[in-house]
């Protein structure tokens, strides 16, 4: 019986050629995966409202109920009968930092899934930094690329992937400053508490962030039975389970369980959290968190996020 | 097979032995290789998958540890037994067995009657026939038979509780093999010497081709030969047959139902055959023992039995006294019971009414009765007491001063009493006070020395009579006697002369009191007597008889009743096995050993063929089953705890602790806090009472005469009046009392008018007022007629007569009037006279006790206590009734408020009397008390 899941891109240590290489190699394919993505993205855009954060007017808009009365601007609503809301352009130019956790156990494909969580974790990536850099936001990502704002931001950050391949791990944040987005993806497998631990003083700090779990089917679906050795990709450890079959149910309540209060956390934070397993579209959480970072309301994942 | 000494029993289980290597690789196989599956979130599996690590292969060293485990199990069924016994006969005449299967068998009887089988296989095997002789058997039939029969014989056989007879039993194998020489005789001896010593020589004296002496261990032949009381321990003697090396046993001293009440134990010196142990006990304890037993050695001969001789003896005692309570060395009882208390079981009523309290103590059987000072006893219980003494009871009558008052026809002592006492000594008289002379020798307390300082002051005298010295059991120095005695029946009638408390003699506070009561009591039967049925003969039935086992058993079997003659001791036979003979009333214990017997080992001295000795089988060939499964266990206990230790179930140990704290600490807390609940103990009734207990109330006895009744009420409602108004005591409304079924005991004084028209109350009645009186209240009689005193004579009025009807069955003391010096005349008024609505009948109470030695010029007599009755004829409830309005309802007789206000006194005065006794008789004497405080 062939195993489910296996490790795609063996990473021998030491070997920063070979992996390099590799990288380079895989780099451009999630480039024009990543721009093709994008396109789907802004293809289905229509007229955007560049309304936000900002020095400038933009409109005046009447008043809805549930809006902040300070927001009302009494001046021009004093002329006629009805109650204004002035909207100013978004027109600061925001700084978005991107990051994926390429550890060792994002390596993961299994037959469920359509590509490594790895894979899929570049190309939400650079995807992201497509659209963001088209809408003329800074494009950075921690300990790799200082934030820049260019249309080629996705190439290169691309390109200087290749040069400072990213590591496993949470980031170096501390040269993010002021109000800037962090986009994180990962699988997150680390125990909630600790994650927590290093994400709690990010948010502290002002920092919105945005998290993304890249999960393969079968690390939640369990669909393994009988006598079965497990092996952590990251620390080595092996565990037997004499009839995997008996432990499903329990697994898949813990799994669901961590992650149920790691969103939870999240959102604690003011956080944004969206759940993606590589078997889905790429897309979808594409969609998710953009609508996120340009203000909106996500609509319902299959995470069941705000 | 038998160059080595070491066989199996079942060879063939050893073949199971190949079956080790098909063992060996079942413990080899191993579970099925896992696949192997790379998996990131294993941390979220871990927490939910149970660690099971099955090592891929065990450790070659646990595999050893089980094919060894399997070794041994296949080793132990095989059964190895090391030193097997051969068939060692010899064939040339009949086998001979003589089996002793007396009481020191009974311990090791398998292994006996196992040897004996080995034997009687043998000679089956060689096709010998068999001669089996039973030693303590009654039956020795020697007739050599064949082996099934003999082995028969050996099955039905049984330990014996007796000594071997093996005399006859050799001559009856004499006999029996009538001449032939038996090839081989075994003799499968206890190894106990018989007293005539001659049994190897007999034996030998037949012989035999081959002669055996077998011997069990001699360690269980131990034996329990006498047992002595001293004054502190029970010294029982012990005999043991294995001498070498010291030894030290427990002996248990039990009760009659198999308690163990008293421990000891025996140390044999090394060398001694002879040793004995001491039972600490109080006498008290000692009393209650009925056997003694070598803990550990279940014999015949290890356990003695104990008979009544050791028994105490049930001793009732009586008092006529009232005063026992508040005042014990006043009473006579104490001294009684201070001097019998430890060696005899002493039993006192419950009830004070002797109507019913004589029939209780005479239905727990006493051996004795003691009776202090009763002058009277109700008249249906003389009938019970002499049938009980015509049964073997011993009365035992102290005298007083109501036994000096009573009557002289009273059936119940030894010999004719002069009326009233003789005093030694006094103002006038020249008698001194006597010494006691030297008692008699025919009486028991003779061997006592002369007693010195005792002085008897006051005794009763003996009308004399011709036999009157032989019935001396004591006499004062001028030949009065003190004790005398009678025989009734088959019971006895003792009476000292002299009263049982301190104030007639110093006898009671002399250690000769405690000798002449002890000798009393052991002259009395021993068994309890009751007061119906005859008395019984000496032919005592078995009762219960010792098997060999040293158990008592109620099976009788063929034991023939003991005869038991004077100056002979029985001895345990077949006949009269051990046990104990008599009935549950009464028996007689036989012991298998006589007195002080000593066990001693067979004499083989001298013997003129040799002989060998050899012990009993089994003794040598032990088997090692037993240790190769015990190794097997403890292997498997070993391989068990390996296993689970490999599981990881001691590192999950410490969630579960925890959790078992918590659960003992809530368990714990569940068990700590139970709800207290109290019984509910309350009576119907007890309302009433405790209204009465209250206060106190003035209580007269409702007569059953409408108009004597009311005036009686009218009367204590005018003394309530009268004492509330001019002491402290305020007492309750005056309370009626039925006589018969109300409780007489909360009231201090009860008004009793006497009228010859009222129905005569019951005898039970009677019987409650004695109670009564007796136990400390007091009973005012008013026979309201002045016209006839009660010390006319001459004359007496119907209500006098009623009078003594009623006292006629109530034990009363000696009377006189209110001497001039009683207390009643000072308690709170100074009065001289108690007038009534009459005047001038006197107010009689007990007479007080004259010592003569007080001064005449103190104010009042000290007495003791409260005179249980008083008499008077001045109808003070006429003169003390008063109506609704307070008005008095009859005038005085003569008219004279004076004499009503003097009559209230004396209410006053009798009310006090009654709260306060002797107290106020000491408050006169204050003054002098503060002027020598100096204030």
């Amino acid at each position: 019986m062939a195993a489910i899941g296996q490790i795609v891109e063996p990473t021998p240590s030491g070997d920063v050629l070979s992996r390099a290489q590799s990288r380079a190699r895989l780099i451009p394919d999630c480039m024009v995966e990543a721009k093709r993505i994008a396109n789907t993205v802004i293809s289905g855009w229509h007229g955007r409202r560049k309304r936000g954060i900002g020095e400038n007017f933009w409109q005046f808009r009447p008043y809805s109920d549930g809006e902040s009365l300070s927001r009302i601007d009494w001046r021009r609503s004093a002329r006629d009968d009805h109650t204004y809301v002035r909207d100013r352009e978004w027109e600061a130019a925001h700084t978005i930092w991107l990051w994926a956790d390429l550890s060792p156990s994002m390596m993961y494909k299994s037959k469920f899934g359509s590509v490594s969580k790895e894979s899929r974790a570049l190309v939400l990536m650079l995807a992201l930094a497509e659209i963001l850099a088209r809408s003329g936001e800074r494009i950075g990502c921690p300990g790799v690329m200082e934030p820049v704002s260019a249309r080629n931001a996705a190439e290169r950050l691309a390109t200087a992937l290749m040069h400072t391949p990213l590591s496993g791990g949470l980031p170096q944040t501390a040269m993010i400053r002021g109000m800037s987005d962090l986009v994180l993806i990962g699988d997150f497998l680390d125990p909630a508490d600790q994650i927590m631990a290093r994400l709690g003083p990010l948010a502290r700090r002002g920092l919105r962030g945005h998290v993304i779990e890249i999960a393969d089917p079968a690390e939640e679906s369990f669909p393994y039975a009988g006598r079965t050795e497990f092996t952590d990709p990251e620390t080595g450890e092996r565990l037997t389970a004499g009839r995997a079959e008996i432990v499903r149910d329990d697994y898949r309540r813990a799994y669901i369980a961590r992650r149920d209060s790691l969103g939870e956390n999240l959102r604690h934070l003011g956080w944004t959290f969206t759940p993606h397993r590589t078997d889905h579209l790429a897309s979808e959480a594409l969609v998710a968190v953009h609508m996120y970072l340009s203000g909106m309301p996500g609509r319902a994942t299959h995470g069941g996020q705000l | 097979m038998s160059f080595l000494p070491f066989i199996f029993a079942n060879p063939l289980m050893l073949a199971a032995l190949v079956a080790l290597p098909a063992i060996w690789w079942l413990l080899r196989m191993t579970p099925p290789k896992p696949v192997v599956e790379v998996f990131p979130p294993l941390r979220i599996l871990a927490s939910v998958l149970k660690r099971e690590e099955t090592p891929s292969k065990s450790p070659w060293w646990l595999t050893l540890l089980r094919m060894l485990m399997a070794a041994a199990i296949i080793f132990a069924i095989a059964d190895p037994v090391f030193n097997p016994r051969s068939n060692t006969l010899s064939g040339s005449g009949p086998l001979a067995l003589v089996i002793d299967n007396s009481w020191a068998t009974s311990p090791d009887w398998q292994r006996r009657v196992e040897t004996a089988d080995a034997l009687i296989s043998d000679a089956e095997e060689k096709d010998l026939p068999v001669a089996v002789v039973f030693t303590a058997d009654q039956d020795h039939n020697a007739v050599p038979g064949s082996a099934l029969t003999a082995r028969n014989r050996l099955a039905a056989a049984t330990p014996q509780p007796l000594r071997p007879d093996r005399e006859t039993a050799v001559n009856a194998l004499k006999t029996a093999l009538d001449g032939t020489a038996p090839g081989t005789l075994a003799f499968l001896s206890d190894g106990i010497e018989a007293a005539d010593g001659k049994v190897m020589t007999e034996l030998a004296a037949l012989s035999p081709g081959n002669f055996r002496l077998i011997e069990g261990g001699k360690d269980q032949a131990v034996a329990i030969s006498n047992s002595a009381n001293d004054s502190e321990s029970m010294v029982v003697s012990a005999t043991r047959l294995d001498t070498a090396g010291a030894r030290t046993l427990p002996v248990t001293a039990y009760d009659t139902r198999g308690r163990a009440i008293a421990n000891g134990s025996v140390a044999f010196a090394a060398g001694e055959g002879l040793a004995k142990a001491t039972l600490a006990a109080p006498f008290e304890l000692r009393n209650d023992f009925a056997r003694v037993g070598i803990d550990g050695l279940a014999t015949a001969g290890g356990t003695f039995l104990l008979d009544d001789g050791f028994r105490r003896r049930r001793v009732a005692l009586l008092s006529g006294e009232a005063r026992d309570q508040s005042q014990p060395l006043l009473s006579p009882l104490y001294y009684i019971n201070r001097a019998l208390a430890p060696y005899a079981d002493l039993i006192q009523p419950n009830e004070a009414d002797m109507a019913v309290s004589i029939p209780e103590l005479l239905a727990q059987k006493p051996s004795m009765l003691i009776m202090a000072d009763i002058g009277r006893l109700p008249e249906e219980t003389y009938g019970p007491i002499t049938k009980w003494i015509e049964n073997g009871g011993t009365l035992v009558r102290f005298a007083g001063p109501r036994l000096a008052a009573a009557p002289a026809d009273d059936p119940l002592v030894p010999v004719t009493l002069r009326q009233g006492e003789r005093a030694l000594g006094g103002a006038l008289s020249w008698s001194e006070p006597q010494p006691l002379a030297d008692y008699p020798a025919l009486s028991p307390f003779a061997g006592m020395p002369r007693p010195e300082g005792i002085l008897v002051k006051r005794q009763v005298l003996a009308e004399p009579t011709a036999d009157l010295s032989a019935r001396t059991w004591a006499s004062l120095a001028d030949g009065t006697p003190l004790v005398t005695t009678k025989t009734q029946g088959a019971g006895r009638i003792i009476l000292f002369h002299v009263s049982a408390e301190a104030t007639w003699s110093n006898l009671p506070i002399s250690g000769d009191f405690v000798e002449m009561l002890r000798r009393s009591v052991q002259l009395s039967r021993s068994g309890g007597v009751a007061s119906e049925g005859a008395a019984k003969g000496q032919t005592l039935a078995p009762y219960r008889l010792l098997n060999a086992n040293g158990v008592l058993i109620s099976e009788t079997g063929k034991a023939r009743p003991l005869e038991l003659s004077a100056g002979t001791t029985p001895v345990s036979s077949a006949e009269h096995p051990p046990g104990l003979y008599g009935s549950e009333e009464g028996f007689t214990a036989l012991n298998l050993l006589p007195h002080d017997a000593e066990l001693k080992p067979i004499n083989a001295s001298g013997l003129s063929i040799p002989y060998t000795s050899e012990p009993l089988i089994g003794a040598e060939a032990w088997s090692m089953k037993p240790w190769l499964f015990a190794a097997a266990l403890i292997m498997l206990l070993v391989d068990s705890a390996v296993v689970l230790f490999m599981g990881g179930a001691f590192a999950r140990l410490r969630m579960p602790a925890a959790a078992a704290i918590v659960l003992a600490l809530a368990a714990g807390a569940l068990v700590a806090t139970p709800g207290q609940s109290l019984a509910d103990d309350s009576k119907p009734g007890d309302d009433i009472i405790l209204r009465q207990l209250d206060k106190t109330h003035l209580a007269y006895v409702i007569t059953g005469e409408a108009d004597v009744d009311r005036l009686s009420e009218r009367g204590l409602a005018g003394l309530t009046d009268f004492l509330t108004y001019r002491t402290t005591l305020e007492p309750g409304p005056p309370i009626g009392l039925d006589i018969a079924s109300d409780e007489l005991a909360f009231y201090s004084l009860i008004y009793w008018p006497v009228s010859a028209n009222a129905p005569m109350p019951s005898p039970a009645a009677i019987s409650r007022i004695d109670a009564y009186m007796r136990s400390g209240g007091t009973v005012l009689f008013d026979t309201r007629d002045q016209f006839s005193s009660l010390s006319s004579g001459s004359g007496t009025s119907p209500n006098s007569e009623r009078l003594q009807a009623i006292l006629a069955d109530l034990d009363i003391p000696p009377l006189e009037p209110v001497p001039a010096d009683n207390v009643l005349t000072k308690s709170f008024y100074l009065l001289s006279n108690f007038p009534g609505r009459y005047n001038g009948s006197p107010l009689w109470i007990e007479a007080q006790p004259d010592n003569g030695s007080q001064p005449t010029g103190r104010p009042a007599r000290s007495g003791d206590g409260v005179s249980p009755i008083m008499i008077t004829g001045n109808d003070f409830a006429g003169a003390w009734a008063i109506d609704s309005n307070g008005m008095p309802l009859l005038p005085t007789v003569p008219p004279d408020e004076q004499q009503r206000e003097l009559a209230f006194r004396s209410g006053v005065n009798i009310m006090m009397y009654m709260l306060t006794g002797n107290y106020k008789a000491d408050q006169v004497h204050i003054p002098a008390l503060l002027e020598r405080l100096g204030q």
